[in-house]
């Protein structure tokens, strides 16, 4: 098998492989298996935003063949987004922020094209743009590019963020010029968007930048090629020479095997588990470059996968801040975004349009430490306190799958039902004895605690609290902080 | 190998004098030449890192006034001679610093000069990780602070206090990553709890669910099942512990005095916080670098001088040493957008009642430059060396994993 050379120096998730043994011959081979309801829930976790538990039953009815094809090759029309945030507004940098992130994470709750949305989400942590630098408008714009080129070809993405408002003034391309090359887009081009540390030279680098002279914005913030600050000279890239613009640099980069290693172990730690082998690395590499770089059929065939599928990989990754937050609005069935989230979700360590740098979030450890999964639990708490009228005649947040009432009428007024009907519907199952025990003493406590000073059996006075904190307490359970 | 080089510059180390009548005869000693550890220090001293992200241009904070280079090479973004606060007849500092300007002139501010390591990185994010790692040659899991953590509380010793380390911000970085230390991060008092309302039961079971929380299958589950108990357990504590204390000083209102507001509440309540990592940024001025970098300069000088009045208040200003980092300076000569670009060497200060303030090391020369940047004159693992051993009482040598002169700042 070739040498794979995959810079690995700065990566967190290495560490968090999980444990057992790869079969490499088969791995990316399509699954034959069972695809039940926790294969469905695990395909929509990874491949979307989760969903309630009749989007998991409807996506379990369509086999596995069929279930990937409807997240890679949605067909039915998208729900209808509204031309919102007027992009006038946007320029208004204090209150917009909030309009701009509000915008995409409705997106994320409502569509239809989930695993599009999830790309999008993806391209967004690997080509980290911050709104801090750019103002809400372009940052707009370049997830709308990212939701346009979500499993499109890589080439094509690539060369289309080079011309994006927003990464030429993120990266500060918008001032690269013949006279004065800055190297910035250059630079993260090779480090972060396609190569990685230690598959280029400090030349590669400076000689990068003077390809991708020229580009910059106009006034209006639109991009704009000015032929007189491109440098048409030879450049020599990686080994290779010519007269390269842009999108000469960018074919150069992705003919790289380390560039299609690289991209590959990507995709493999955002869709399968940490710190892929080099063997899975190497094999999906080979799929993506015969793919001629088409994400959707790299993304394709590892949903697809023995590997996906297999236990190994089953919540085997810490769910991102949004992912969580996505995950049970849509579990509830929210049709809104509460409007505090953005802020909600910086505190759990991802706010949107605001990554900590260019390199992204971290994710996998570096989403877990005290004061975020409080933040994750308070969120959920307050949410599913949101979703019961108020005493003081406050209204209910809408969310037609809270439904206490429903439960009751399904499951009686009995305790170990209700919370084996939680535990199932939220987290498949996936818990321990000791933890539907401590749901049914939850829901049914009559024995006086320190904090339960008259304790009530469940019933007519206290079950729509009761089944409200049993469904919080269980989404808070550590196993589903994991996708 | 690189040894050599740094070992040769650490010694060059020299006190340049001028203004810091306390300090005197900052000459590093040579390699080893610390006392044993542990003999002079005391344990209650703690440490307060501040990170000043996006790579300082340390040109623009403490300023060669005096050297022509400097105002040539940046028409547009020097610091003028009527600016500058001057610290003696070749540097001074950034306008901005008056808040540090006013502890330096007390004697509690050392200016480290010149700091770096040899081969530098330009990139944010390997730069970041080789300070907090303190590894420049080969990466390392576990941050500079967290192998001394590991080293502390070796043995399955246990911190007197979860709080002992303390990160102040929405994530932990990588400085304090540690292998068998957790290590709080604490984006803001009132949010870190468990938060069920009315329904204690509720809190009380997800205590119950936490705390027999089992590892499986993923090595993912039993790190979020030990940091789930941490949190839950942890909020209630910290709200306790940290009322006791008041702060006696007016801190600004801007997010870096505010978490130092914080830190001083657990450095002085019985959360007992000996390591507190605090953040500041962002210095990435690629293009009008002086509005943004004078801007967050006021907030570093003003925000150490709140806090330092405040430790004075309370009689803890002695046992509190600040240091402060950056990933990289930036180049000599600005840009075209009146801004810098990545640079090498840069200063970084280190505050407080115990320090011997005054000018460590030689200001880099502006004409005697490696292709356009700065050479650096004192590695950094020196000055992690030197707080290590002398402030924090551990042999330097098994945490950085090498033997680094330390410099006279304490």
């Amino acid at each position: 098998m070739p040498d794979v050379k995959i810079d690995t120096s700065t990566d967190p998730q290495v560490g968090f492989r999980p444990p057992g043994t790869l079969v490499a011959a088969t791995a990316l081979q399509p699954y034959s298996g069972r695809f039940g309801q926790r294969h469905a829930a695990h395909l929509l976790r990874r491949a979307g935003f989760g969903g309630s538990e009749a989007d998991v039953a409807r996506v379990a009815a369509l086999g596995m063949s069929g279930a990937v094809d409807s997240l890679l090759h949605p067909t039915a029309p998208d729900a209808d987004f509204p031309p919102y945030p007027d992009v006038a507004v946007l320029y208004d940098p204090k209150k917009n922020r909030q309009a701009a992130q509000l915008w995409w994470l409705d997106r994320m709750l409502r569509t239809n094209r989930p695993l599009v949305e999830k790309m999008t989400l993806f391209w967004h942590g690997h080509f980290a743009t911050s709104v801090q630098k750019t103002q809400p408008a372009p940052m707009v714009g370049q997830i709308n590019l990212f939701r346009q080129f979500a499993l499109a070809r890589f080439p094509a993405l690539l060369s289309a963020v080079t011309r994006d408002p927003a990464m030429l003034i993120w990266l500060d391309n918008r001032a690269n010029a013949k006279a004065h090359p800055n190297e910035n887009y250059a630079r993260e081009v090779m480090e972060l968007f396609a190569l990685g540390l230690g598959n280029y030279t400090e030349d590669d680098v400076k000689e990068a930048a003077r390809a991708f002279t020229g580009w910059t914005i106009d006034k209006d913030r639109q991009a704009a090629f000015v032929p007189a600050r491109h440098d048409d000279g030879i450049k020599t890239v990686l080994g290779t020479s010519g007269r390269f613009d842009a999108d000469d640099v960018v074919a150069v980069i992705v003919s790289q095997p380390v560039h299609q290693r690289f991209l590959a172990r990507k995709l493999l730690e955002f869709f399968v588990y940490s710190d892929p082998e080099p063997e899975l690395v190497e094999a999906l590499a080979q799929v993506y470059a015969v793919s001629g770089f088409d994400v959707a059929r790299t993304v394709g065939t590892i949903l697809r996968s023995n590997v996906f599928y297999s236990q190994r990989a089953y919540r085997a990754i810490p769910n991102s801040p949004i992912e969580l937050a996505i995950g049970t609005l849509r579990y509830i069935g929210a049709q809104t975004v509460p409007a505090n989230l953005p802020y909600q979700l910086a505190r759990m360590g991802q706010e949107p349009l605001n990554p900590p740098s260019v390199k992204g979030w971290d994710g996998g450890p570096a989403w877990i430490n005290t004061s975020t999964l409080l933040a994750r639990f308070n969120f959920v708490n307050g949410l599913i306190a949101q979703t019961a009228p108020g005493k003081d005649g406050r209204p209910a947040v809408p969310a037609p799958n809270v439904a206490p009432d429903d439960m009751v009428r399904r499951a009686g007024m009995n305790a170990a039902k209700i919370a084996e009907t939680i535990v199932a519907g939220v987290v498949q199952n996936d818990v321990t004895s000791d933890v539907r025990a401590t749901l049914v003493a939850y829901l049914d406590s009559q024995t006086p605690s320190a904090t339960v000073q008259n304790p009530l059996p469940l019933g007519p006075e206290n079950y729509q609290d009761k089944i409200r904190g049993a469904l919080a307490l269980t989404l808070n359970l550590p196993v589903n902080q994991l996708d | 190998m690189k040894r050599t080089t740094f070992v040769s510059s650490a010694l060059s180390v020299a006190f340049l004098g001028g203004t810091g009548s306390s300090a005197l005869a900052q000459v590093a000693g040579g390699t080893s030449t610390l006392p044993a550890f542990g003999s002079s220090v005391d344990p209650g001293n703690v440490l307060v890192v501040v990170q000043m992200g996006g790579g300082n241009d340390g040109l623009n904070t403490v300023v060669p006034w005096s050297d022509d280079a400097y105002h040539r090479v940046r028409p547009a973004i020097h610091v003028t001679e009527t600016q500058v606060l001057k610290l003696n007849d070749r540097i001074g500092f950034n306008p901005a610093l008056k808040g540090l300007n006013e502890l330096y002139k007390e004697g509690r501010v050392a200016v480290v000069q010149g700091v770096g390591y040899p081969s530098p990185n330009r990139s944010h994010f390997e730069a970041t990780q080789i300070w907090e790692t303190a590894s420049p040659d080969r990466p390392q899991q576990y941050g500079w602070l967290g192998r001394y953590l590991d080293k502390r509380f070796a043995g399955g010793a246990k911190p007197a206090s979860m709080f002992e380390a303390v990160s102040l911000g929405d994530t932990l970085p990588a400085a304090l990553v540690a292998s068998h230390v957790e290590v709080p991060a604490i984006g803001a008092l009132n949010a870190f709890a468990y938060n069920t309302g009315r329904d204690l039961a509720s809190k009380q079971s997800a205590g119950v669910l936490y705390d027999g929380a089992k590892a499986g299958q993923s090595p993912y589950l039993a790190m979020i099942a030990q940091t789930a108990r941490d949190a839950y357990h942890g909020g209630d504590v910290l709200r306790k512990q940290t009322a006791e204390f008041t702060n006696k000083a007016t801190y600004a209102s801007n997010g870096f005095a505010q978490q130092l507001a914080l830190a001083a509440k657990l450095i002085g309540s019985s959360a007992g916080s000996k390591i507190v990592f605090v953040s500041i940024g962002s210095f990435d001025t690629h293009a009008g670098q002086r509005a943004q970098q004078d801007r967050l300069l006021g907030y570093l000088g003003d925000g150490l001088l709140s806090f330092y009045q405040d430790l004075a208040a309370h009689g803890l200003d002695k046992k509190v040493l600040t240091m402060t980092f950056s990933e990289f300076g930036r180049r000599v000569a600005q840009n075209a957008s009146n801004g810098t670009d990545h640079g090498t060497a840069m200063p970084l200060f280190v505050v407080g009642g115990g320090v011997k303030g005054g000018i460590y090391g030689e200001h880099p020369s502006l004409t005697d430059l490696d292709r356009g940047d700065l050479k650096f004159s004192t590695d950094f693992r020196a000055v992690y060396a030197t707080v290590i051993e002398r402030w924090l009482g551990r042999n330097a040598g098994e945490v950085l994993g090498g033997a680094y002169p330390a410099l006279a700042f304490v």
